[in-house]
Order: structure tokens, then C-alpha cells, then sequence
């Protein structure tokens, strides 16, 4: 059923749409805004402006931006998906050319007001393309190859341009989350059989060809993995976040040293003790009480997410709302496997924590979006 | 999906016969059908839904569990960033047979900038450029004042020069540890060792990689953590290197050649005790590789290894011990070595048109014929020469564990014909290196046991298989000992040391085809001590000439054989030889009972 076909008196008008903001989700966003100014307090040492400040400023900035975005109705949104994919598109070639080349390799564009990452608007603006593709591509069409392959195109080039940046990271995520966009879409389960099989034989293909004449990676990129997998054989080299991290988890055990008591980030042990390793603070300093806490707020919001969606009996606001819960799982998921030694290190902050704007005011519009679904789905 | 006819006959007319409307039947019809659609839709995006959800809390639950996990754990208490040895001695050492040091490593410190801390740019270029003359004040000047956050000034650093630097008293001047590879004997075993550079470079650390020689070839195993820097040993002796590469280096000047190799190695385990090339260079900074010239003629080209050369006469002793193995000959054949002889097109020659008559097979390696060899040879036959020549490893490079060895593969004749038979008979039309003719050279003074040159350490001899049988490896034993006794390598003769060995002096092919007459290699293959071979020794010379008597010399008797003879004067008693000197006879000397 789409738009088209119910009528739009059902849903509400003016500022009475307030009243039907999905107000529990708003409010666990807020809450996980505060244990990240509450963190970032702790991690400069009680210096309330240094961090926590701004990063409340922009959260509240994030939080309007979120408002706005929730008053607007929902279909305009979806005629406005192929306009912003193209736009994210053209600043992410402009960014080739004018970029501004900060922390090695990411890329940023100067706004003026503010510098904006055209990766991570990418992460939102791609989703809500391929929504728009779903709820106008005829059901009993998805599956075909002809109709799998623009998709697959539309989430192949950003993918590419990011990962010439380069930046790994964001190119799997946006992967990952166009693959599961695909997925809730009921694209045929056999795509994804096929590329899971294909993505498993080229990583035995690359282990096997290690120490062959034909070896398909360089020595130091295996001794990347080897760290990965080992931290512990080279723990003052590659292995040093992961292992430091893991001391500060360990140490903070179940209830923790108390704010402002971790010996791992106050002694500077820890890079990026703000940014993408918050949660070792955490861990270390509200111990696994309050990572479990955190992680119970994540679920919630997912859960507040989902359960939006199921309501919907929209297609492209379904497909919508499941593809930004889905985008946020990945950066937190990412990030605490990443802290916690499950996963190679790659740049992805925690959502709503860490200290940064770009991924804040990306993720709050795409909640913006949820909103907006939300407030004008047919009663 | 399957399209079931939407209007089947038999129903239209049943239902006209009930007087019921079929259109309205059909749109019933089409609703149900559309129903069942939305339901199937439905249903499967609800499955998508549960997986997705599953996969979440699969990862909720992974998270946890490992937060729990680490949450339990023993708090480890906080490490400082460990400084000093543990991080920086991180690669290996080498050392020789008896653990003497051939590569450590030594700290030092590189030297960077961090322009924005400075204080005083100024004052710290002209300090910089006093301390380190080959920096320019006024590029660092430029350098420490332009818009650059870090720069490297040095990439190591003397602790004279530290000491000035810190002396400065710039902030800006920072230090950063630097482990670098020492060879704390120069240029000893340089060819062997190779050296070692820097790979990933950061500011804490930078990663010494080998370039070349065993650092190259063991470069993982000397890095591997795991061996918690446990030392490389390698089968050279120190000493026993030192004192050939002097000797080397004084038959070089004496005899002006432009190169020379000796290759000395135990004839049971394979173990190279000495490995010497000349030119030689310091690891400690190994030169770039030459853009021009001969390849062969650069410092770094290892003619020991690398370096095929048609190796003449020391070859005849293959053959002879061939044709004693296949029973073409036995000792007391005799064969005329007279010519005129013409192979091919091609006469056989011996040297300086000499005639040796009718000889036995040990004649002919005593005397050094060519006819008397080309005859054995022919009998023979290509294809059991070429058999032979492979079960003493002469047709393939020597498996030696440095990267350089692959490059010393044996030159062989195209065509192995009777012609190639003849030459390759006496060494010529066969290119091989030292290395190859060490190793089958000890295969003679084994026992006829083929030999696997090592740089590495053995505690046993290999187990390799027989390339011919120990009562001719004997005999051909005899045959070289005969041959300094009484044939061209007289002046081997070391007291005490009853050496056994052939010369072999072979032209140098011209680039344009055809052979130099002015230019040689001379070489001398020997074992030693003869009655219980231990060693086995190769001397080479490329281009050696000797000037003392009327008119230059160059065969191997005059100028590779004293020098591999001064070589076993000194390196013998290093290696533990006992000399066996005979009494002298007791003349003058009265036995009397009481």
C-alpha cells in the first residue's frame, strides 16, 4: 500500500504533530547523549568546556535539526531521496577535489559554518535511495537480476569513491548496510548466499596464498590480520589500542573505578581516548554496569525503532526506518567489537558518545527521518 | 509464479446455470488471489524481519558476553610504555660456529622536528648545521619557520651528536629510538651476511629488514618474536674467514686480479666454514647497487656464489673418476694420449702442445692431458656424463640459503654432443661457481657421498645419496694427491697437511664469442689432509697474472695454488688439524742398548 492510496486526513496537522513524535525514543536518545557529555567530562578531567560542552551544544543543535526533519511530511522525504543521493554523490567527487585532508585520510568539505563529511551523509542518503527504489519497484520484481543490479550499483559507487579516499571503514559499513537494506526489501536469499560464499572462498583464497609465489597480500597486511587475530605477539606495535583497551575493561571490572578514577585514560595510555575509544573510559570507569547500561540504551532505541516499523504499513518509510536502525547498529556494533579486540581497528565513533560532529548530525537526521514516518504513518 | 486460467469454461457455464453473475465470481476471484499475495509478502518480510532481529541480538549478546568476560578478568595493572631493550632488540643476532657475534644490534636515536614547539628556529638552524655539516641553515631555517607540523633532520645519531643536540636545549628537537644493525667486523663475511635496512619507519621504532644474504633469506625467522631473539647460528668460523679473506686480499695484489673467491667447507656436513668473494663492502653501509658497468665486477656481485665460470682441469678428475666407476678403464689401463686428435672439426690440444704418450688414467690427471680425458670422455658417452655431473649437484644452482645463490645456475651446453662431451670433459663449455666445485669436490673426499653446502650449523652429517662408490672416490682420491706429489700443483705442499688437489686454468669466453688468451681464471679445487679428508677447499682468481719470472705467468700452478697453499697454512690450525709431521730419519743417530 502506498501513499497514493490512503487518505491524508488520518494523520496529524500543525503542532499538534508534537503530541505524536515517537517520544520514547526521543527521549532514550537523550539519555544516551547525557552518559556521552558525562563521559567526555570525565575524560578531560572534569574540564566541563573543553569537550562535553560543545558536544552538548551540537547534540541540542542535532536534537532541532531532528525536529524539523519529524514535522515534514514523510513522502516529501521520498521525493527528495534521488535529489539527496545525488547531491551526497557530488560532494563526495568534489570532496576528491577540494577536500580537506585531515587525521591522515579522511576527507572533509569546508562549509564554513561547519565541516561536513559527505561520507557520513552518504550513510542516511543512501538508504533513503534505496527505500524510494523498494516502495516504487513492483514486489514480484525484486529478486530479478535486471532489478538487482541497480540497487547494487547505487550502493557499489559510493562505496567505491569512499574507499579511494580512503577510508575502509566507511566503505563496509556502507556495504554492509545497503546489503541489508536489500535483504528487508526481500531481495531472493540466494544473492546473499552467493556473495557470503563468494566473500568466504576469496578470504581462504587470500590465507592460502600466504607464503605461495602467488601470495595476494603483502607481508605487513598479513601481519596486520596476525595482530588482529594475536594482539598479545606485537602489544607495543599495531596491537597497542587493543591491548590497552582490553587492560582498561579489565580493569574496571563489575562496578567500576568511579568517574573520573580510570588510571588507562587519565595517564594518556589511550590515542583517541575522546573520539572512537570512549568506551574503554567507560567500561573502565562505570565498569560492565554501565557499559551493559549503554548497551541496553542501544537496544532500546533499535527496539523503539523496529517496533515504528511494524506499525507502518508503508513500504518506503518500513524500509526506511528498519535501514537507519540498521545503520546505527552498525556503528555501535562495529565500535565496541572493535574496542573490545572482536574486530580489527577501523575508524567508527560510538553514536550519540563519542566526540565529533558529523557522524551526531548525520545520525539525528536519520532519526529526524524515523520520526517523520512515524508521526505521519495512517492510523 | 505460476498464471492458472482465470476464467475456466466449466465454471462460467455452472455459474450461468446457478444464475449467478461469472464477472462478479472473477472479481471474488482476483481479490482472494491478490490477498493471498499481500499475505505471502507479508509473511516473508516478517521472516527477513526475525532474521535481521536475531542477527541483532546474536550481536547484543556477543557484546555482553565478552564485556562480562573482560569484566571478570584479573585487572592487569597498567603498563608503562615499556622503553629501552625490550622493544628494541627485537631482531636476532648472528653469530658463527662457536657463538661469536657477526651481526647485534645497537641502539640509536633518529633526530625530528616539531617546528611549532620551537622557541627559537633560528637559533636552532645554526646550531643544527654546526653539529651536522652537511645540513644547510638556511633549509632548516625554511623548514623549521614554513607551515610543516614534523620533519626528520637525521635518521641516526652518534652520542657525540646527541649529546650536542640535547645541548641545544630546543624543545622543538625531539629524539626517537632507532634500532639499527651493527656488523662489528667491518667487512668480514660481509658477502655472507649480507645486510639489513629500514623498512616501515614511524617515530618510535623503525623495522630493520634484511636486504640481502642470510639476513634476507632467515629475515622471519630472526624477527619472529616467538624465538624471543634467540641467536642465528651459521656454520662459518670467524677466524678461519679473517684469514682468508687476508689471504685473498694479498694474492689480489700480488697477482693484480680483479677478483677472488675460496670457498672452504667440512666434506662430511656441508657446513662453509669460510665463504669469501673480493671485492668485498661493508654491511655496516651497503652500497647501492652499480646502474652501469659490469655487474659482475661490483663490490656486491658474490663470484663464490653467484659468479659461473668454466673451470678448466679441475674438471678432468670427474671424468677419470667416471670411467673408473663405469669400468671404461681400471687403474692399470693404458691409454695413448698422442695426437693429432680431431673432434668434430675441432683438434684437441694439449697445453702448450705438449705429448704425454701412452698414460694410465691417473697420468692423465697428473699430467693434466686433455687428449687423454677427450678419450675417457668419449667412451662415456653424453648421457652418463650429463647423469654423472647431476648426481654431484653441477647442474643446478646450489640450494645455500641466501637469496644470491638462485643466481648460480650452471651453464650447460646447449647441445650435449660429442663435441660438448669432449669440452665439458675438461671443463670447458660448463660454467659453474666455486661453490658447485667445493661441493663435489668434498663428495670425492667423503667417500663418494654427495655433499648440500650449508651456511647453517649441523650437528650430523646429511644423509644423501652415493654419486659414486667409495672405492673410486679413493682412487681419485690418490689421483689428486698424486697430482701435488708430482704433477702441476707442486707448490701446494703444506708441511703437515698432506693436501690433494687440481688446478685448472681456463681462458675467459669474450663477450663477442670466442676466448681472451691474456685472461684467466685459475683455480685450485683441493681437499685436506689427504689420508682422512676433513675440508675441502676452491681457490679462484679472475684475471691473476704473475710478474717474477721472464715472462707473466697464469696457469693456476703459479699463482692459485700458493695462495690456496697459504690458505691451508694458516686456517688449518685454526680448524683444529693436528700436523702429522714424519720423524726425521734418524741419521747420526746411534741406538744403543745400555
Amino acid at each position: 500500500m502506498s501513499y497514493l492510496e490512503y487518505t491524508v486526513k488520518t494523520v496529524p496537522a500543525g503542532p499538534r504533530k508534537l503530541l505524536f513524535l515517537n517520544w520514547p525514543l526521543a527521549v532514550t536518545l537523550i539519555a544516551v547523549a547525557g552518559i556521552g557529555a558525562v563521559m567526555l567530562y570525565s575524560v578531560a578531567g572534569g574540564d566541563f568546556s573543553r569537550w562535553a560542552e560543545p558536544q552538548l551544544v551540537r547534540f541540542t543543535a542535532g536534537f532541532g535539526l531532528m525536529l524539523i526533519v519529524a514535522m515534514v511530511p514523510i513522502w516529501f522525504w521520498r521525493n527528495m531521496s534521488v535529489l539527496a543521493y545525488t547531491i551526497s554523490l557530488a560532494l563526495l567527487v568534489a570532496v576528491e577535489f577540494v577536500g580537506v585532508t585531515g587525521m591522515g585520510a579522511q576527507r572533509w568539505i569546508d562549509l564554513g559554518v561547519m565541516r561536513l563529511q559527505p561520507s557520513e551523509l552518504m550513510k542516511i542518503t543512501l538508504v533513503m535511495l534505496l527505500a524510494a527504489y523498494y516502495d516504487w519497484l513492483p514486489v514480484a520484481k525484486a529478486s530479478r537480476p535486471l532489478w538487482v543490479l541497480v540497487p547494487v550499483l547505487i550502493v557499489l559507487l559510493p562505496t567505491a569513491l569512499v574507499l579511494i579516499q580512503p577510508d575502509l571503514g566507511t566503505a563496509l559499513l556502507l556495504l554492509i548496510a545497503g546489503g541489508l537494506v536489500m535483504f528487508i526489501a526481500g531481495v531472493h536469499w540466494a544473492y546473499f548466499a552467493g556473495v557470503l560464499a563468494a566473500g568466504a572462498a576469496l578470504v581462504a583464497t587470500v590465507f592460502q596464498s600466504r607464503g605461495t609465489d602467488w601470495q595476494l597480500l603483502k607481508d605487513y597486511q598479513f601481519r596486520r590480520i596476525d595482530t588482529f587475530l594475536d594482539p598479545a605477539t606485537d602489544p607495543l606495535g599495531a596491537g597497542y589500542h587493543i591491548t590497552q583497551s582490553k587492560i582498561a575493561l579489565g580493569s574496571g571490572g563489575w562496578t567500576g573505578r568511579g568517574l573520573m578514577q580510570g588510571t588507562q585514560t587519565r595517564l594518556n595510555f589511550l590515542p583517541e581516548k575522546h573520539t572512537d575509544f570512549i568506551f574503554t573510559t567507560l567500561a573502565e570507569e562505570l565498569g560492565f554496569v554501565g557499559g551493559v547500561t549503554l548497551l541496553f540504551l542501544y537496544a532500546l532505541i533499535l527496539a523503539f525503532c523496529v517496533i515504528s516499523a511494524l506499525q507502518h504499513r508503508d513500504r518506503f518509510a518500513q524500509i526506511l526506518v528498519f535501514g537507519v536502525a540498521v545503520t546505527f547498529f552498525l556503528f555501535f556494533a562495529v565500535n565496541m567489537s572493535m574496542v573490545m579486540g572482536l574486530a580489527p581497528v577501523v575508524g567508527v565513533p560510538l553514536p550519540l558518545v563519542s566526540y565529533g560532529g558529523s557522524a551526531m548530525l548525520v545520525l539525528m537526521l536519520g532519526f529526524g527521518l524515523v520520526q517523520s514516518a512515524h508521526v505521519h504513518r495512517p492510523r | 509464479m505460476i498464471r492458472r486460467p482465470l476464467r475456466p469454461l466449466a465454471r462460467i457455464l455452472e455459474a450461468r446455470a446457478k444464475g449467478e453473475s461469472p464477472d462478479a465470481i472473477e472479481r471474488e476471484n482476483i481479490r482472494l488471489r491478490h490477498e493471498q499475495m499481500r499475505d505471502k509478502l507479508r509473511q516473508r518480510a516478517e521472516i527477513r524481519l526475525m532474521v535481521l532481529g536475531f542477527g541483532f541480538i546474536c550481536a547484543f549478546a556477543v557484546v555482553g558476553a565478552r564485556m562480562a568476560d573482560l569484566a571478570a578478568s584479573d585487572p592487569e595493572e597498567p603498563r608503562v610504555r615499556a622503553s629501552g631493550a625490550s622493544i628494541l632488540a627485537q631482531r636476532a643476532d648472528i653469530v658463527d660456529r662457536h657463538g661469536r657475534v657477526l651481526a647485534t644490534n645497537m641502539e640509536t636515536h633518529s633526530l625530528y622536528a616539531h617546528p611549532q614547539d620551537m622557541i627559537d628556529p633560528a637559533r636552532a638552524a645554526r646550531e643544527l648545521a654546526r653539529i651536522f655539516p652537511d645540513l644547510e641553515e638556511a633549509e632548516l631555517l625554511e623548514d623549521f619557520t614554513g607551515a610543516r607540523k614534523f620533519l626528520w633532520i637525521k635518521r641516526q645519531l652518534s652520542p657525540e651528536q646527541k649529546q650536542a643536540v640535547h645541548d641545544i636545549g630546543e624543545p622543538g628537537l625531539l629524539f626517537g629510538p632507532r634500532e639499527m644493525r651493527l656488523y662489528p667486523n667491518g667487512a668480514i663475511a660481509a658477502h655472507v651476511l649480507g645486510g639489513a635496512g629500514f623498512g616501515r619507519e614511524g617515530v618510535h621504532a623503525a623495522e630493520v629488514v634484511g636486504r640481502a644474504g642470510v639476513e634476507k633469506t632467515f629475515d622471519e625467522r630472526l624477527r619472529d618474536p616467538a624465538r624471543g631473539g634467540e641467536p642465528l647460528a651459521l656454520s662459518l668460523d670467524l677466524t678461519v674467514q679473517a684469514a682468508a679473506e687476508r689471504v685473498l686480499e694479498g694474492a689480489m695484489r700480488i697477482f693484480n686480479a680483479k677478483g677472488a673467491a675460496a670457498v672452504l667447507m667440512d666434506v662430511h656436513t656441508g657446513e662453509i666454514v669460510s665463504l669469501v668473494s673480493l671485492p668485498d663492502f661493508d654491511p655496516n653501509s651497503r652500497p647501492a647497487p652499480p646502474t652501469e658497468g659490469e655487474p659482475g665486477d661490483s663490490p656486491l656481485f658474490n663470484r663464490a656464489v653467484q659468479g659461473v665460470y668454466e673451470l678448466g682441469s679441475t674438471f678432468k678428475i670427474f671424468t677419470a673418476a667416471q670411467a673408473l666407476e663405469l669400468g671404461v678403464a681400471n687403474e692399470e689401463t693404458v691409454i695413448d694420449t698422442s695426437g693429432p686428435m680431431r673432434i668434430g672439426g675441432f683438434a684437441i690440444r694439449e697445453f702448450r702442445g705438449k705429448n704425454y704418450g701412452e698414460q694410465t688414467v691417473e697420468g692423465i690427471v697428473v699430467h693434466s692431458s686433455n687428449r687423454g680425458t677427450a678419450r675417457l670422455a668419449l667412451e662415456i658417452g653424453a648421457e652418463n656424463q650429463r647423469a654423472f655431473l647431476e648426481r654431484l649437484g653441477l647442474t643446478e644452482p646450489v640450494p645455500l640459503e641466501m637469496p644470491e645463490a638462485k643466481g648460480g645456475r650452471p651453464l650447460l651446453p646447449e647441445r650435449w654432443g660429442d663435441v660438448a662431451t669432449v669440452t665439458v670433459s675438461y671443463g670447458h663449455g660448463i660454467s659453474v661457481t666455486p661453490l658447485h666445485l667445493a661441493a663435489a669436490y668434498a663428495t670425492i673426499a667423503n667417500g663418494g657421498r654427495k655433499v648440500v653446502p650449508t651456511l647453517l650449523r649441523q650437528r650430523a652429517p646429511q644423509p644423501e645419496a652415493q654419486a659414486m662408490s667409495p672405492e673410486v672416490a679413493a682412487q681419485a682420491l690418490g689421483m689428486l694427491r698424486r697430482v701435488v706429489t708430482e704433477g702441476t700443483a707442486s707448490m701446494a705442499e703444506v708441511r703437515g697437511y698432506k693436501v690433494a688437489g687440481k688446478t685448472g686454468t681456463a681462458d675467459k669466453p669474450r663477450r663477442t664469442g670466442g676466448y681472451y688468451e691474456d685472461k684467466v681464471i685459475a683455480t685450485f679445487a683441493s681437499v685436506f689432509p689427504a689420508d682422512d679428508p676433513a675440508y675441502a677447499l676452491v681457490v679462484a682468481l679472475d684475471e691473476p697474472v704473475e710478474t717474477s719470472g721472464d715472462e707473466p705467468r697464469r696457469s693456476a700452478g703459479w699463482t692459485a695454488v700458493p695462495v690456496a697453499a697459504e690458505l691451508i697454512r694458516r686456517a688449518a690450525p685454526l680448524l683444529g688439524l693436528r700436523p702429522e709431521i714424519e720423524p726425521a730419519p734418524l741419521e747420526g743417530v746411534t741406538l744403543t742398548a745400555n
